[in-house]
């Protein structure tokens, strides 16, 4: 399964999402996503992909579409901050 | 067609009884600004001990009181006589700070609030360690981040340290991402108010006692009884994904 995959499958099966999805449809300005459960995405991000996050990485640039948030991803797991992945 | 959909539009957002309500406060300030019509929902929301966030992110947040003369308050966006009077009434603003940088604050009343929007104070239960919260914001650059839930997760363990385990607050009705928030950190609408205001006449109609009252001057206030209606342990807010206790 692809990074998008996953990330698409939290937003149709967590959040109840059932419109159109693409890599860079903005989830917050969409109101996909909202000011409660953007954190509940970001722990998600960090618990699934095995990459740790930071406060400072919990901004509307890094959060708001699936693009951002795989470039987030990569960059963390290029620097090495990454921990262990919970499977599926 | 577009004047048709512009008709439906609050029936569609808010439902057929908030709905209509909207559109005719809508017409209202059209036709004068001595007119509203205004639709609160009181919230009570159970504090909880629980974690919103995992320590690792929570400890990137100080939670600090803003008091009278702290320079902050210049930053925050209400007017300055509407501060002034909120220190008046003994308010308390609980600032959340990331790096020393002011992200969001939450005001807090004990024992009542007077509303400054309406001639109505808001009386807390006696018997019940409460609070009133009122005029929660978060910096624009911080609503899609920590902000909301880091601010409610400082205010938490802020009010759970004083005992307190219920904070009210009075919403719009129509300010639907505000309630769709408060309600997933498990409040509850526990009365409804309803208030017409016509130049310097307010009616106003509640669910909650003393149901009616019109007012013709300033000083005349309804003074809302709030209750709590919950004590069940469903009504436990459910911390984030990957929240550890400890």
């Amino acid at each position: 399964m692809t990074d998008l995959q996953i990330l698409n499958d939290y937003i149709r099966g967590e959040i109840g999402y059932q419109g159109e999805l693409y890599p860079d449809l903005d989830l917050l300005e969409k109101q996909i996503l909202d000011s409660f459960n953007v954190v509940q995405w970001a722990m998600f991000i960090q618990d699934r992909f095995g990459v740790q996050l930071e406060a400072e990485d919990l901004v509307r640039d890094n959060l708001c579409s699936f693009s951002r948030v795989i470039a987030l991803i990569d960059v963390k797991r290029a620097l090495g901050l990454t921990g262990q992945p919970q499977p599926n | 067609m577009g004047m048709l959909k512009k008709l439906l539009n609050p029936f569609k957002e808010f439902g057929f009884f908030a709905g209509p309500i909207y559109g005719l406060d809508r017409v209202f300030q059209r036709l004068s600004p001595h007119l509203r019509l205004y639709f609160y929902e009181m919230l009570a929301q159970p504090i909880s001990e629980e974690p919103l966030l995992p320590s690792r992110l929570s400890g990137a947040l100080e939670m600090r009181e803003i008091r009278l003369g702290d320079p902050e308050i210049a930053r925050m966006p209400a007017r300055p006589d509407i501060k002034q009077s909120r220190f008046r009434q003994n308010a308390v603003c609980l600032g959340a700070f990331q790096k020393n940088r002011l992200i969001g604050y939450i005001w807090l009343c004990f024992h009542q609030y007077e509303e400054d929007e309406v001639r109505c104070t808001f009386v807390l239960p006696q018997g019940t360690p409460a609070v009133f919260d009122f005029d929660l914001y978060i910096f624009p650059e911080y609503r899609m981040g920590l902000g909301f839930v880091g601010l409610w997760n400082g205010a938490n363990q802020w009010l759970v340290g004083r005992g307190i385990q219920v904070s009210f607050s009075r919403l719009t009705r129509f300010n639907l991402a505000s309630r769709q928030a408060h309600l997933r950190l498990g409040a509850q609408c526990v009365g409804r108010v309803f208030v017409l205001q016509l130049w310097s006449v307010e009616l106003m109609v509640a669910t909650l006692s003393p149901y009616l009252h019109i007012s013709f001057r300033k000083q005349d206030r309804m003074r809302l009884k709030l209750r709590p209606t919950f004590s069940s342990p469903e009504n436990r807010v459910r911390p984030l994904v990957g929240v550890q206790a400890g």
